[in-house]
């Protein structure tokens, strides 16, 4: 199985051709959101920044943006700062521009104070990425193995068909995309808490087993030390309404989306694989956290499955739109009411596992086919409006 | 549709409704090993629980063969396993040392 890609340097290949901007302190976030406006081509990742955070905390976000920046789907990185030199050192542009620049990819530096002004930076940011996007253009896809490919999901919303249909159709998939040679991760730790033992036991290295139970542990005594009933805070009042009583049958339905190979390797947030075949990512399940998160370890294409019994019967908006910045964030369900009531944002339906048309197996494969097809340059519904969520990157707090 | 809900793995005592249960229905319930049929004593919505034989107040609910949770009074065979009667056994914030409010 093949896709066609955007040749990168480093033997890399994109599904998509964007012209990325950072703002890399938040003071230049109204330049970067005026840049990419005007710009086609362009996305940019707009957060709350970096300001009364700790210095792991400001390297999380610094990860963040070099990892959205040298994922393969990026052709080109402007990096906006106040000034060299400026703020704290973890998000000092130049640093942040030098990281990139080892993935071999074109990246320019500008500031306002070289710039001359807010506004001028705002012209020249302009004239940069016109620039790019030009010369992106001239790049041509080309047919290569799917063994280039690294996707990531997340699951959502999930009701009583998840675990039984969606998750299961995804794991399929992954499964066959990993016997192809490519890769895959899966994350949100808060709900393998129920499920730890089991993946613990599919790790190949004893010490990826290890820290993947110890994150368990670490999550579960977080929401301990709330002293809520994490029932009250996850699953949600919608998987509640939809059926899933515990956190502990929500994890088990959620794993499925994790297939059946091997996990070759459990990573910190927001880093990239070393190898090929499934992994896990220490991550924040909320939708406008982990797509960004999952496309800054390396994902060119990123897969939202949701249940979504419980949402509104007509057209209903989607829990995340475009929130994975440089990768389509592609919308599946497996539950055939959900599509039937949200086909403008759905982009694949595994419903007729539940209603007895298909076996699991058939439709990890049609799943399979349509994911080679969004990483071969088909839009997903998301990618056809002009707008994104905000991003909240994974903090670990507190602040001061 | 040939079934009405389905149990999941051979341990499991409940199964998930694919289509709306209505109480006073006899379903059919597909299973690792065939079908059973399983009259329902309480409306079990769309993706939700049905218990597939009576379970005791205590006893560990079991879904695609693992604890999901714990029967916090007793449940009669085809009734509704949700909330109400089950609780979780993880992450119990509430239940630890200086939990509450």
């Amino acid at each position: 199985m093949e896709f066609y890609g955007y040749p990168r340097p480093q033997d890399q290949f994109g599904a998509r051709n964007h012209v990325l901007v950072i703002p890399c302190t938040r003071v230049c976030n109204i330049a970067a959101s005026r840049i990419t406006q005007y710009v086609y081509g362009t996305t940019t990742v707009i957060t709350t920044g970096e300001i009364g955070r700790t210095s792991k905390d400001r390297e999380r976000l610094a990860r963040l943006f070099i990892g959205l920046a040298q994922n393969p789907n990026t052709y080109a990185t402007i990096v906006l700062g106040a000034r060299k030199g400026f703020g704290y050192k973890e998000v000092e542009p130049v640093r942040i521009a030098e990281e990139i620049a080892t993935a071999g990819k074109p990246v320019l530096v500008l500031t306002v104070e070289e710039a001359g002004g807010l506004e001028r930076l705002v012209e020249q940011g302009i004239e940069a990425a016109r620039r790019f996007v030009a010369d992106a253009s001239k790049v041509r896809r080309q047919l290569v193995p799917v063994s280039y490919l690294t996707i990531g999901v997340k699951c959502g919303l999930s009701d009583g068909t998840s675990g039984i249909a969606g998750n299961p159709a995804f794991g399929n998939a992954t499964d066959r995309l990993i016997a192809a040679g490519g890769t895959a991760i899966f994350s949100e730790t808060v709900e393998i808490i129920g499920a730890e033992h089991d993946l613990a036991a599919r790790c190949v290295d004893p010490r990826d087993a290890a820290r993947l139970l110890e994150m368990a542990v670490q999550t579960e005594e977080a929401a301990k030390a709330t002293g809520e009933d994490i029932r009250t805070i996850n699953p949600l009042p919608s998987n509640i309404a939809a059926g899933l009583s515990t956190l502990e049958e929500k994890s088990l339905g959620a794993i499925a989306k994790a297939g059946t190979m091997p996990i070759q390797g459990v990573l910190e947030y927001a880093c990239r694989p070393k190898k090929r075949g499934l992994h896990f990512m220490d991550g924040w399940m909320s939708s406008y956290s982990l797509p960004m998160s999952l496309a800054a370890a390396g994902c060119q294409v990123t897969i939202y499955q949701l249940g979504g019994e419980d949402l509104p019967s007509n057209d209903p908006p989607m829990l995340a739109v475009n929130t994975s910045v440089v990768a389509p964030l592609m919308m599946i369900t497996g539950n055939p009411r959900t599509a039937a009531k949200a086909p403008r944002s759905i982009d694949f339906s595994s419903g007729k596992i539940i209603t007895g048309e298909w076996s699991v197996s058939q439709a990890g494969e049609e799943l399979f086919q349509k994911i080679v097809s969004v990483a071969s340059g088909e839009l997903v519904k998301g990618e056809t409006i002009r707008y994104a969520d905000p991003l909240e990157p994974f903090f670990l707090g507190p602040v001061f | 549709m040939a079934f009405q809900a389905l149990k999941l793995h051979n341990d499991d005592n409940v199964a998930p409704m694919v289509v709306e249960g209505e109480q006073g229905a006899i379903i059919t319930v597909q299973t690792p090993e065939g079908s059973l049929p399983l009259a329902l004593v309480s409306r079990v919505p769309y993706c939700h629980k049905a218990a597939l034989r009576p379970i005791e107040a205590g006893e560990i609910i079991v879904k695609y063969g693992k604890p999901i949770g714990r029967a916090t009074t007793a449940i009669p065979a085809g009734a509704h396993v949700h909330v109400t009667n089950t609780e979780g056994m993880r992450g119990r914030g509430d239940l630890a040392k200086g939990g509450g409010n």
